[in-house]
């Protein structure tokens, strides 16, 4: 009980997160902090739930490239090191903190610590379109405009597949999938014209805008998409 | 690439279930006006025009092709009472072109019904059959089977495209259940049930071939095993077939010893008739995409050796 108990008020704290990182990408009020302010005592729950979102956490700064709040910073780099990957870890957990890493750096000029290392995708060589767009929505927080990793790379190479990874995620109205597929998408060359990806945004957010992170895949991708942060 | 053996055996079990159910194929003379006397047409004008694709094919094996014979024979004896329940059913309802769609095939594999030719001749003439009002990929195919017959269709088989949902390319991840038969049938009726790969515009079939694996996963995982049928018909209909590994496997795997094949889900149970009138097109479906898929496998293998 205590366990699940635990699990649901990491959930809650996730989507509060998200809440908070979705509105300052509606108002567009990109100096506000998302992240628990103060907070050299942030709770381990907000770190919990700044880990699970990933580089998403701090995504405003990240698209608009304005300097952040110094506070919220901190409490990134403290989520940051606070879960470093087990050895063990699945590649995506890998992958998504090598994110975090590499957002952290974008932004706090003054890190030291070098690029790190990008975790290898070799899980991914010979996956399905299935199982690549499943994988590829995981990731959505390094579907960004401008950055290249080999997770992107290895995206860019298969367009067709991701886009028939949406429809089958919209079809079985997994929509944090779909979103998350959409959201690479936008970035993606080659996306056949047909698969309607604004629409099927829109689509989306109308089906499943109620999870707000949702909301969050389908508004970093209008914003990658139009360009207004970048 | 999936082993051609195992789609020829879909086939072969299928055929043997619709020649032990054969009774199934029948019309109700007696129905209710209401209801409809042509309403029964249907599975009859399908089994005909199936059973001709596997002569035409001529990969299913001596076997099938004897019993694909038989059944149409059966069919047009016995069900048709050797043509003159169609011309009944035209009598019934004059313009319906109920009566020409379930004639053509039959008419192709050289059984005649001289009142029916002069019934369609005569109908193609009127204004009111162009405008009889129906679903666009019907009309499509009313004006494939008016070309079959020899006839100028009317509207062209150009213009019954373009309103057609398939034709317009649409948002892919749109399609339901319903939007699903209407692209199976469009490309049918392009490429003439299969024979004629060619006619479907290379801009449809780039379409089709990028979105088919979406459709084809998803009411895999549905378990809509008719509809998939139709779906592994389609791909067997285009340049370059996958063969869906997955799916043919699924396929085989849900087929009944007998050669059922269910057409949701699982084998229904109940009286015989009402267990055919929900599996007949399913299984007929089945014996379908297994005869194209073969052909297009063994072309694969032929020109690769």
């Amino acid at each position: 009980m205590e366990q699940s108990g635990t699990s649901t008020r990491l959930q809650a704290a996730v989507q509060d997160l998200a809440s908070g990182v979705v509105s300052v990408l509606r108002d567009g009020d990109h100096t506000r902090a998302v992240l628990p302010a103060g907070t050299a005592e942030a709770g381990d729950l907000a770190l919990a739930a700044v880990r699970v979102l990933g580089a998403d956490a701090v995504l405003p700064g990240l698209l608009s490239g304005a300097t952040s709040d110094p506070a919220e910073v901190a409490v990134f780099r403290k989520a940051v090191e606070a879960y470093p990957p087990r050895s063990d870890a699945a590649p995506t957990v890998r992958w998504s903190h090598w994110g975090m890493a590499r957002a952290l750096r974008r932004l706090d000029p003054n890190s030291s610590s070098g690029p790190p290392d990008e975790p290898d995708t070799r899980w991914l060589d010979d996956a399905s379109w299935q199982t690549l767009t499943h994988q590829l929505a995981v990731l959505a927080p390094l579907a960004l405009p401008g950055e290249s990793c080999a997770v992107s790379r290895l995206a860019a190479r298969r367009p067709v597949d991701v886009a028939r990874g949406f429809v089958r995620a919209v079809r079985r109205r997994d929509w944090r999938q779909a979103a998350g597929a959409g959201r690479w998408l936008t970035l993606l060359p080659g996306v056949p014209d047909t698969l309607g990806l604004e629409s099927g945004l829109d689509f989306v957010e109308l089906m499943g805008g109620q999870d707000p992170m949702v909301t969050l895949q389908v508004r970093a991708a209008r914003l990658t998409r139009t360009g207004t942060l970048v | 690439m999936t082993d051609t053996r195992l789609i020829h055996q879909v086939g072969a079990g299928a055929l043997e279930w619709l020649w032990a159910h054969r009774e199934g194929f029948r019309l109700e003379p007696d129905a209710d006006p209401e209801t409809g006397f042509l309403e029964r047409f249907k599975p009859v004008g399908e089994l005909a025009l199936i059973c001709s694709v596997l002569f035409r094919e001529g990969v299913a094996g001596s076997r099938q092709a004897e019993l694909a014979r038989r059944l149409i024979d059966h069919a047009w004896r016995d069900a048709l009472d050797g043509g003159s329940m169609l011309v009944r059913g035209q009598r019934t309802e004059p313009l319906s072109p109920i009566p020409f769609e379930v004639y053509l095939p039959f008419r192709e594999l050289g059984y005649s019904q001289p009142e029916m030719e002069r019934a369609v001749v005569l109908n193609h003439r009127l204004d009111s059959w162009r405008a009889f009002e129906t679903s666009p990929t019907r009309r499509l195919a009313l004006s494939a089977f008016q070309r079959r017959f020899g006839l100028t269709p009317r509207p062209s088989e150009a213009e019954a495209l373009r309103p057609t949902w398939l034709a317009r390319t649409p948002e892919p991840w749109t399609v339901e259940g319903h939007i699903a038969y209407d692209i199976t049938h469009c490309v049918f009726h392009l490429t003439d049930w299969g024979e004629n790969p060619g006619g479907l515009p290379p801009g449809l079939a780039d379409y089709v071939a990028t979105w088919l694996p979406a459709w084809i996963d998803d009411w895999l995982d549905l378990e809509r095993w008719d509809l998939l049928g139709e779906l592994l018909v389609v791909d067997a209909c285009l340049p370059r077939p996958t063969l869906d590994e997955p799916a043919w496997r699924a396929f085989a795997a849900v087929q009944r010893p007998d050669g059922a094949v269910p057409a949701i889900r699982a084998m229904p149970e109940g009286d015989e008739q009402e267990v055919f009138d929900i599996v007949y097109h399913s299984t007929l479906v089945a014996a379908f995409a297994s005869v194209l898929a073969t052909s297009r496998a063994l072309t694969e293998l032929a020109r690769a050796s």
